[in-house]
């Protein structure tokens, strides 16, 4: 029954794989009949039968010649997420915002809570917008703040701030799961993959239009080709796990190496629509997608846009005249070193008896080489080696054999002009050409795409061109790109297909992946998933009224946050109301702010300024924290490393993040697998996580920093225990607080009063 | 959310209060087991030189390997047939013929249920690994411990519910993402414990160098820390989640006290220690993560995986033997055979081998003709496993390859129907063991899965 639709009469008509499914008037030869009915029907799969007369009207129906109601759809009403955008008129309100939530509190008797008081909404916004603590001084300074407008003037100076961008650059890596190494077997890491990550830091800080933001990380090479930025920005791309030993080590035309791009591609498809549509177009990869109007055709219309990219380390240039030149030149090296592959491969396969004689004799040889036998062996395979090439070129082609020389004189002089410019950067980017790495090199014309049925690459059915999602109604879902069109045009139509104003997914999608950010749960509680499996959004015509706001007045986030961290739903305090609660316990309607746990880079990065340790400088390599080994497999020890070295000092963001051996610190605290695409994290609480909170050495010694710090603050215990609350806490402790403390301080020292301040739910919760 | 998901959110994980209890009755049928040791061969074990006799291979030693059609190996063109280097026995009353590279094994062969028609949906060891641990070829997908983790929860409040006991010379390919509980919440991850190291658990106590604690300012710290917590609860009621954090704890600090006794090996017996192999230096690593895992399976940890092998490097140090089988898998064979053995005479000799499934395993298996002439590569087209104990039928055969040990030929079957078989075992539905993740409720055995009745007692 594959492929078979029943949405529309061509659909039935056309039948599925194996042919018509229907025969007018013979129920019992149409194999739609056959497999609902009898003993143990066939259909529907995995669910109970359908009844006696449900089989019956179908017999009935079938009989009767079958027919379709003109016109008729079924599933035809579109999906809430799928309908074009408007602007809704919202109602009587302070701010739209405000309005569209209380009305529908309004409509379930829920009333408001007060608005929080200014301590913990200066300790709410530092975290939500730095992913930092305030500092005391900034606490004081705001509560006793006597401008009317105080509140603006602090959200403004922390939207400025670039602590803004590095908080807010961490959310998104988690939507495209940004990871610094390969993953998989051989996990080697990207050393040059960061370039990407502060791409994206300067972005937020630089309040990049988010037309441009989506353009730049999916064609910026090709649509801004003058842009180093453009360039580093299609990092997105590559940022998800790569199978080193499926592409480098698998020779060509295997089934395994199929496999091998064929699964990468398909992440570069999932990372895409989920990132930027929070459409799951990727389930559609085996069939026809389940629950959403999406056929695999339109998949693999997807997976065509990507058959001409590869992740690889990219060079580029500040100097916009080196990068220009560069560029040339590069271009030039592909096109001689496109032609010269095929005649290379052609030199390569050349056979005779003695060659197979000669390579049996080196393999021989090569088995029984180990290090005691090196000496001898050594110049012994040396000498085979090179009595095999000049064998093996006696046997080429004169003619091939010509041009490969004639093409090898054409490269000398572009490759000495690349070397005669300036060392270029690296970026782990998208890459159409790059230097083979064992069987890995570039697609010289985009790969072919084929729908694969069931998903497999042995079983290739119609050839694709290149497009998007046809469940986009409002727009065109065939690019009419070929061969002859550069690559980078078909990445390019992709973002302009997405960047559309009349794709309503991508600016409903980026909205209330904001909204999630601050309130910890999104309009939309699947903030991937906009399709019939996901969540229905609770607030439908202020997510609707967000969106347009959002893509008409230029696409700007700072905005955005600003509307909302502005509003009284978010100022309002997060205390319990038994009332309230009692109508919607799980806060869907926002009676109250949520009180959120400090995610793991929060909790790190918030210990650090606690502590006085935290070096905010930006940018740059990532900080290895843990031992590293190159080996076949890498090794990557968190055991054996100084937690008081400088790479410990830096911003969580800042951290070099292994796939296969994720930091067990932050692991522990629900910092997402950078393998998985994390549309809104887990938040846990272990034992686990609190051995982890009160023994990593890292935690350990910033309590003996922080202690340090209390003590040039103060001589006696309890000055150093005020300080220490209004470090970590930022509030005075009431007395019967100093009086706990400094009792246990007295017997056992600051450093333990300190760590066990780290360990306390007042500091891991934002209220 | 479901009840489930919810439960292990707020205040899950490690016990979760009286979530065991809750949890107890969430089987979907009555279980025939408890639990689960899962035996990682890590590289890819030889089905051919271990428990898949083939009378054809030593007939035609040496001739050129012709089974019809195409040959495509991962790293080499197609050797001449290979014979094992080891002999071949028949053993128990089921006659089972298995090699003299696991003998001890051999003595178990009444208990054991082979499958011998396994393949693999990679020929890659990274990909392989984590499909024959997740179902899935891609990272990021959630163990079977994990799965199992999710489903059961723990029988002991003190102990993680999924223990992981790597190879003493490293990790294999994927490194921790094998026992990754991917988008399940982090309290299903495996626990890594490194049984023969000072510091076996990451973050038990604290650093030694770490001098201003004792054990008094310890004691105290406890009890602070609970009041503080309190004190702020208290303005703060209805949160759960502040609640669950004081028990998180109160099953920290049980936690401590009950994992160094249950890695302390000191009062078993000389005769289980040398049951295990304990006294020979190529059984000695296994063979103590085995006598561990017997002691966590005891205190009532739900799964635990063992494994044998780290990564593919040289020299080499897991199954992975293209150069020469007769070298390599004589070490990683001998090291495991008389601890697997051991494990499951052990569990048998104290009752729990009934309702404890020991599950051994590898991520394809290797080539009947040779690499090189004295390697084998890697064969993802017939690989053999196997499965004692709780529930299972023991010495039986299901499935077979063909004629060569080439390719699955009777009843082949791919990890899913290993892991819905297990799943079944433990009272669990496959197709109902499901988390919502990105719009699809995922499983182990993503769309596929039957359990292989044949193996059923």
């Amino acid at each position: 029954m594959s492929g078979l639709s029943l949405a529309t009469s061509a659909d039935l008509l056309k039948g599925g794989a194996h042919g018509p499914v229907i025969v007018a008037g013979k129920p019992d030869d149409s194999p739609l009949y056959r497999m609902i009915s009898g003993d143990k029907p066939k259909m529907p799969a995995n669910a109970n039968p359908l009844t006696a007369s449900d089989t019956a009207s179908v017999a009935a129906w079938i009989r009767d010649g079958a027919k379709w109601p003109d016109g008729l759809q079924l599933g035809a009403e579109v999906w809430w997420s799928l309908r074009p955008l408007r602007k809704p008129q919202p109602p009587q309100g302070a701010s739209p915002i405000d309005a569209f939530i209380q009305a529908e509190r309004s409509k379930r008797e829920l009333r408001p809570s007060p608005p929080a008081d200014r301590a913990s909404l200066i300790r709410r916004l530092t975290f939500d917008l730095h992913g930092l603590p305030p500092a005391w001084e900034e606490i004081r300074a705001f509560v006793s703040d006597p401008a009317p407008d105080a509140y603006q003037l602090l959200v403004d100076r922390l939207l400025a701030s670039p602590r803004y961008g590095e908080r807010w650059a961490r959310h998104w890596l988690d939507v495209v799961h940004y990871g610094e190494s390969h993953g998989y077997d051989k996990d080697k890491p990207r050393r040059n993959a960061w370039h990407y990550r502060d791409y994206v830091i300067r972005s937020f800080n630089q309040d990049k239009p988010y037309t441009r933001f989506v353009e730049e990380q999916l064609a910026g090479d090709y649509l801004w080709p003058d842009s180093a930025e453009a360039l580093i920005a299609t990092g997105f791309i590559a940022a998800g796990p790569w199978d080193f030993v499926g592409h480098a080590e698998l020779r060509e035309n295997t089934i395994d190496k199929n496999i091998t791009r064929n699964l990468d591609r398909d992440d570069m498809v999932m990372t895409a629509m989920s990132s930027f549509t929070s459409i799951t177009a990727h389930c559609a990869r085996c069939h026809n997608h389940k629950f959403d109007p999406i056929p695999q055709e339109d998949y693999y219309k997807l997976q065509a846009v990507f058959a001409g990219v590869d992740r690889a380390d990219r060079p580029f240039d500040r100097d916009p005249k080196v990068f220009a030149e560069r560029r040339a030149l590069l271009a030039r090296r592909r096109d001689v070193m496109s032609q010269l592959r095929p005649l290379r491969e052609k030199a390569a396969a050349v056979s005779s008896t003695e060659l197979t004689a000669l390579d049996a004799m080196l393999r021989d040889i090569k088995d029984d080489f180990n290090e005691t036998r090196k000496r001898e062996l050594q110049p012994i395979i040396a000498k085979m080696n090179a009595e095999r090439k000049a064998l093996a070129d006696s046997l080429v082609d004169p003619v091939v054999q010509g041009e490969i020389n004639r093409l090898n004189a054409e490269l000398r002089p572009i490759d000495a002009a690349i070397a005669k410019l300036p060392k270029p950067e690296m970026v782990y980017s998208a890459a159409t050409f790059f230097d083979p790495q064992g069987t890995f090199t570039y697609a010289i014309l985009p790969r072919p795409i084929h729908v694969l049925q069931r998903g497999s690459v042995e079983n290739p059915g119609k050839a694709v061109s290149v497009g998007a999602l046809s469940l986009v109604s409002t727009l065109n879902s065939v690019f009419g790109i070929d061969d002859q069109q550069p690559e980078g045009a078909r990445r390019a139509a992709l973002a302009r297909w997405i960047t559309s104003p009349d794709n309503m997914l991508t600016w409903r999608s980026i909205v209330n992946r904001v909204w999630q950010s601050h309130f910890g749960t999104g309009l939309v509680d699947s903030a991937n998933d906009f399709g019939r499996m996901g969540a229905l959004p609770s607030h439908p015509e202020l997510l609707d009224w967000l969106a347009v706001d959002f893509r008409d007045s230029g696409g700007s986030l700072k905005r955005l946050h600003k509307q909302i961290v502005m509003s009284a739903v978010y100022r309002q305090s997060s205390a319990n109301n038994a009332a309230n609660a009692a109508i919607d316990g799980d806060n869907r309607y926002l009676w109250r702010m949520n009180r959120t746990r400090l995610d793991a880079e929060s909790v790190r990065d918030a210990t650090l300024v606690v502590s006085g340790r935290i070096d905010l400088t930006m940018g740059g390599p990532a900080v290895e924290q843990f031992y590293f080994k190159d080996d076949h497999s890498p090794v990557y020890d968190y055991t054996r490393f100084d937690v008081d070295s400088a790479a410990a000092r830096r911003r969580s963001i800042y951290r070099f993040l292994v796939r296969s051996a994720p930091d067990p610190f932050m692991d522990r605290l629900d910092c997402p697998d950078s393998s998985l695409i994390t549309g809104k994290r887990n938040t846990t609480i272990t034992a686990i996580q609190a051995l982890a909170l009160l023994n990593n050495p890292f935690m350990v010694r910033q309590a003996e920093h922080l202690s340090a710090r209390l003590r040039e603050r103060a001589t006696n215990i309890h000055g150093q225990v005020q300080w220490l609350y209004r470090y970590a806490l930022g509030r005075d402790p009431k007395p019967a607080e100093v009086a706990r403390l400094a009792a246990y301080a007295n017997a056992n020292g600051i450093e333990n009063a300190a760590r066990a301040m780290l360990n306390s739910n007042e500091f891991l919760f934002v209220d | 959310m479901t009840r489930r998901d919810f439960l292990w959110n707020c205040g899950g994980g490690l016990g979760g209060v009286a979530l065991a209890q809750m949890l107890s009755g969430a089987t979907h049928h009555p279980p025939k087991a408890k639990r689960v040791v899962q035996l990682f061969m890590s590289g890819a074990a030889s089905q051919c030189d271990t428990f898949d006799y083939k009378p054809l291979l030593i007939q035609k030693n040496g001739e050129k390997f012709d089974p019809g059609g195409k040959v495509e190996l991962f790293q080499s063109t197609p050797g001449v047939v290979m014979k094992s280097p080891w002999g071949w026995k028949r053993y128990g009353q089921c006659g089972k013929w298995m090699s003299d590279l696991v003998p001890h094994l051999g003595g178990c062969s009444d208990d054991i249920a082979f499958v011998h028609s396994m393949m693999s949906k990679s020929n890659v060891h990274g990909p392989a690994t984590f499909m024959q641990n997740s179902g899935f070829v891609l990272p990021g997908f959630p163990a079977m411990g994990s799965w199992v983790s999710y489903g059961l929860g723990s029988l002991n409040q003190n102990l993680p519910a999924f223990i992981v006991l790597p190879d003493k010379r490293g990790f294999a390919p994927n490194g921790p993402g094998n026992w990754s509980a991917g988008f399940l919440p982090a309290a299903h991850q495996g626990t890594l414990i490194r049984a023969s190291d000072p510091n076996p658990i990451f973050d038990l106590f604290p650093p030694k160098d770490a001098r201003f604690i004792n054990s008094r300012s310890e004691a105290e710290a406890w009890s602070l820390l609970r009041d503080m917590n309190r004190d702020h609860l208290q303005s703060r009621e209805g949160d759960s989640r502040l609640e669950a954090r004081i028990a998180s704890y109160e099953m920290a600090a049980r936690l401590q006290l009950s994992a160094p006794e249950v890695l302390n090996i000191d009062g078993e017996s000389e005769a289980t220690k040398k049951l295990y192999g304990l006294d020979q230096p190529v059984t000695e690593d296994f063979g103590r993560n085995c006598l561990v895992a017997r002691r966590l399976l005891e205190r009532g940890v739900r799964f635990v995986q063992v494994w044998s092998g780290a990564d593919n490097g040289f020299p080499r140090r897991n199954w992975d033997s293209h150069e020469n089988i007769a070298r390599d898998h004589l070490q990683m064979g001998t090291g495991m055979d008389k601890p697997a053995a051991a494990l499951i005479k052990d569990l048998k000799s104290r009752g729990m081998l009934n309702d404890t499934i020991v599950f051994w395993t590898t991520e394809f298996g290797r080539m009947p003709c040779s690499q090189g002439s004295k390697g084998r590569d890697h064969n993802p087209f017939a690989f053999t496993v196997w499965l004692a104990g709780g529930g299972i039928k023991g010495g039986v055969s299901c499935g077979s390859s063909d004629e060569w040990s080439y390719k699955a030929a009777e009843h082949p079957v791919y990890c899913y129907d290993v892991h819905a078989t297990v799943l079944h075992l433990l009272g669990l539905d496959h197709t109902r063991l499901t988390y919502r993740y990105n719009g699809i409720d995922r499983r182990l055995t993503d769309v596929h899965g039957n359990v292989i009745r044949d193996l059923l007692a």
